[in-house]
């Protein structure tokens, strides 16, 4: 609990002392960005799971979408999808918001088999998500799970960003209005049909960057500025 | 390729020029883009090195003095920095609205263009190359099943040419004839053509006469045999081989044998012509005959449209029609109201004199009288006789001038010494009316009569306008009314300044500025010829028109020309009234693009001529 008001960097450190080595080990001993950077000159990872429920201790990850945002440009180049094996029956009602069926999850790979990938490329990066619970506590739980530690990260999360520029211009918050899906028409942004982890990461992304682009318009944006407090 | 990127693929593959791509180069694309997002009013384009395209939101452009030169919007492309050669002056613009943009670095925009020609042609320099192939895109696309008469022979030729050397034995050519199954071949001396020789000379030259065989060829072919360029039309190809009754023609392309007509290939070929309305028009007997035949023409109109038929060989075509029409309606009125008491000549203005009609083109036309011509003795005659042929005209469908420019307004019904007053006083002190009045009666022609009347009234105006700068400068401003837009904007057409338009107006948007362009050019250098392209290609290669500009606007002139055409004939098959307005949404990306180029093209040779003639320094 106190280790969040101490700050990020002493949490990855503590979570280090943990870290069995191996993939988290090596995550970890990479040092954060420093706050102050901007923005417009960093690499951000843009990451979103789909997952069988929202508890991460019942629930599973299904599928990891990610694609790297390089001084503000999304690299396709970079993306990357995968699949996960999931040992368990995915539950039928999920199964229609995600499209996953047994048989492609039973075709992926085992989430220890995807995770050192996923730790590879936040080394030293921010992760950028939309409503950042669940990637950040599906993500640890596995870590945990794995590593015997949990996982640490400088997030940007575009849920709390939209929040907060709600709140900044006095609009009352209607339910749905801070869904991926229902801000990206405020920034011109095209609707994507399919909805996946990739485009869904994808999405996140280009939501960033239209926001980031309209709160400092042209200039620096300070990296401390976007952080989740979570 | 990751099938989430599929979002991607599919918004590229719908677009010109990506969809020429073929499906592997398309699947591994989205990985080679990189995707950023320009707030409103933010500069573009934020990086050298790439191909921009829009994938939400509006880009403008601007010229060096500020002024705006095209507006892009989703699907469209920004490829300025990519090219090697930078030959647009448009190459700054801002985000008019928040813009996401795709990007793919110049390097594998290359990669791509080497992969793909069809894809290249889209980023090729070249104006020229791009009309051409928007012409016959636009052709290709039309319906080949229609055959007409309208085709040039060129496109029939389905094989290379089959030819023998000269010297070769007649056996050994009537082996090669039977092994290529062909019923002639042509006999070349190195590169010339020298002689033809046909099934028939080897039974009535050869074997009906007792040659062995083995004698060269040369003994019993045709020597000298009538060529055709392949521009000619099959309708005149079929005259020539009827006149001349020759069963076979070698076909040229500028002067280089390409392959060879027969009489047979024509006879396939015809179907749905104009030959046989023009036919009926001749048998009619009265006016009532002449409006049924014509009855025929929006018809005629549409099979041509609907068939590979160029908009030049149809304004051709309907022209002709009309001349036919006209001469049969004064024959019949010369029967009704005897033998005219002076030479006249009728003659026709407008659409119809360019031969450039379609079929719902008004009339425009005048009377030309000798000079023995007397008001008091005569007019009534000729009132008679030009109140005939302009009701027939308007009972077959080429309703009345809305101008009254018909020879029934007796100001145009003159003898030549009023016509020459009339021109001089147009040429040498133009007024807005004679402006108004020029694209009729600078575009004039002999229909019917004593065509001698007509001469000394050509080569005056010809003379008189050459010499007068200051009336060529007041045509060219005049002219300037009608400009091009500067191209699309989502469905909107996009106007100078940044204003919208619900509808493109192809006529006064894209076909007159041409009409007046090659008007002042022939006008100015004392050229004969009325017809659009034909006045282009007489002032092509003179210092006012260069051979290229002259090709792009022959070509941009025909693109724009098939698509009114288009237009109309699918307006004619919904039972609608044919116009000239086209809603943006009506035409395919493609069209679009091809139009925008075609209105480059029109924009820059008018830039070109207001300096030229000075029309920038009128008051």
């Amino acid at each position: 609990m106190f280790a969040r008001l101490l700050g990020k960097e002493y949490q990855r450190k503590q979570a280090l002392a943990r870290a069995a080595s191996g993939p988290l080990h090596d995550y970890l001993a990479t040092p954060f960005i420093d706050r102050q950077s901007d923005c417009r000159r960093i690499e951000i990872v843009a990451i979103d799971l789909e997952t069988t429920g929202l508890d991460p201790s019942k629930d599973d990850i299904l599928s990891i979408g990610l694609v790297h945002v390089d001084r503000f440009g999304i690299r396709l180049s970079t993306a990357w999808h995968r699949i996960v094996r999931v040992d368990r029956a995915i539950p039928g009602e999920t199964a229609v918001i995600h499209q996953i069926t047994d048989d492609q999850s039973a075709a992926g790979a085992p989430i220890a088999e995807l995770l050192p990938e996923v730790l590879r490329r936040l080394a030293g990066r921010v992760m950028l998500v939309h409503y950042s619970p669940i990637e950040q506590n599906f993500i640890s739980a596995a870590c945990e799970k794995l590593y015997g530690a949990p996982f640490v990260v400088p997030t940007i999360d575009t849920l709390e960003i939209a929040q907060r520029v709600f709140e900044r211009r006095n609009h009352t918050i209607q339910p749905g209005d801070l869904r991926l899906f229902n801000l990206r028409p405020r920034y011109n942004l095209p609707q994507y049909r399919a909805h996946n982890a990739l485009s869904d990461a994808l999405a996140t992304a280009e939501l960033f960057l239209a926001m980031a682009e309209n709160l400092y318009p042209g200039r620096p944006c300070p990296l401390g500025e976007f952080l989740s407090k979570r | 390729m990751e099938v989430e990127l599929i979002e991607i693929r599919q918004f590229l593959e719908q677009r010109n020029p990506f969809f020429y791509l073929a499906s592997e180069l398309l699947d591994e694309l989205p990985r080679d883009i990189e995707i950023r997002y320009l707030r409103r009013g933010s500069a573009f384009p934020p990086q050298d090195g790439f191909l921009y395209i829009v994938r939400s939101g509006a880009i403008e452009i601007f010229d060096e003095d500020d002024e705006l030169c095209e507006k892009l919007a989703e699907g469209d492309l920004y490829s300025v920095s990519c090219q090697l050669v930078n030959l647009s002056q448009c190459s700054r613009g801002e985000a008019s609205e928040d813009a996401l943009l795709y990007m793919l670095s110049c390097t594998k925009l290359k990669a791509l263009c080497r992969a793909s020609p069809a894809f290249s042609e889209h980023f090729s320099a070249s104006v020229k190359e791009r009309l051409k192939s928007a012409v016959s895109t636009i052709q290709e696309s039309a319906d080949p099943s229609v055959a007409t008469m309208m085709v040039e022979v060129g496109s029939l030729i389905r094989k290379p040419p089959i030819t023998v050397a000269s010297g070769m034995t007649i056996r050994q050519t009537a082996a090669l004839m039977s092994n290529k199954d062909v019923s002639s071949v042509m006999v070349m001396q190195d590169d010339d053509l020298i002689g033809l020789v046909t099934d028939r000379d080897l039974r009535k030259r050869c074997v009906a006469i007792g040659l062995t065989g083995n004698e060269p060829i040369n003994h019993i072919m045709t020597r000298d045999p009538k060529t055709i360029e392949s521009t000619t039309l099959t309708a005149q190809a079929l005259m020539t081989m009827t006149r001349q009754r020759f069963h076979h023609l070698p076909v040229t392309q500028n002067g280089r044998l390409v392959g060879m007509i027969t009489a047979t290939d024509l006879a396939n070929h015809q179907s749905a012509n104009s030959a046989y309305l023009a036919a009926d028009v001749r048998k009619s007997k009265t006016v009532a005959d002449l409006v049924e035949v014509s009855k025929r023409l929006p018809n005629l109109h549409l099979r041509l449209a609907s068939a590979s038929v160029t908009a030049r060989h149809i304004g051709e075509a309907v022209s002709c029609l009309t001349d036919s029409i006209t001469g049969r309606l004064l024959e019949m009125a010369e029967a009704e109201l005897g033998v005219p008491p002076v030479p006249y000549v009728w003659m026709a203005g407008g659409s119809q004199a360019r031969h450039e009609q379609s079929s719902h083109s008004d009339q425009d036309n005048a009377l030309l009288l000798s000079d023995d011509f007397d008001k008091q003795r005569h007019d009534s005659y000729f009132e008679a006789l030009a109140r005939f042929v302009s009701d027939g005209l308007d009972a077959c469908g080429f309703v009345y001038c809305p101008g009254n420019a018909m020879a029934t307004n007796p100001e145009w019904r003159q003898p030549l010494k009023v016509w020459q007053g009339y021109f001089s006083r147009w040429i040498e002190s133009p007024t807005p009316m004679s402006m108004m009045l020029s694209s009729i009666f600078f575009d004039l022609r002999p229909v019917t009569g004593k065509i001698e009347l007509f001469l000394p009234l050509q080569q005056m105006i010809l003379k008189k306008s050459q010499e007068n700068r200051i009336f060529l400068a007041y045509m060219m401003a005049n002219s300037m009314q009608h400009r091009p837009p500067l191209g699309f904007f989502r469905q909107f057409v996009l106007e100078r300044g940044g204003e919208h338009d619900e509808t493109l107006d192809l006529k006064h948007r894209g076909i007159v500025p041409i009409t007046d362009i090659a008007r002042l050019l022939a006008l100015s250098l004392g050229k004969e010829p009325v017809n659009t392209v034909e006045r282009l290609r007489a002032c092509a290669g003179t210092e006012a028109l260069s051979e290229d500009m002259a090709e792009n606007l022959e070509d941009a002139l025909e693109f724009i020309a098939s698509l009114r055409i288009q237009h109309q004939a699918n307006q004619i098959r919904k039972g609608k009234k044919a116009d000239n307005y086209v809603p943006p949404r009506e035409l395919s990306e493609l069209e679009r693009e091809h139009l925008k180029h075609a209105f480059r093209v029109i924009q820059t040779m008018q830039e070109i001529m207001v300096k030229r003639f000075g029309a920038d320094k009128l008051g």
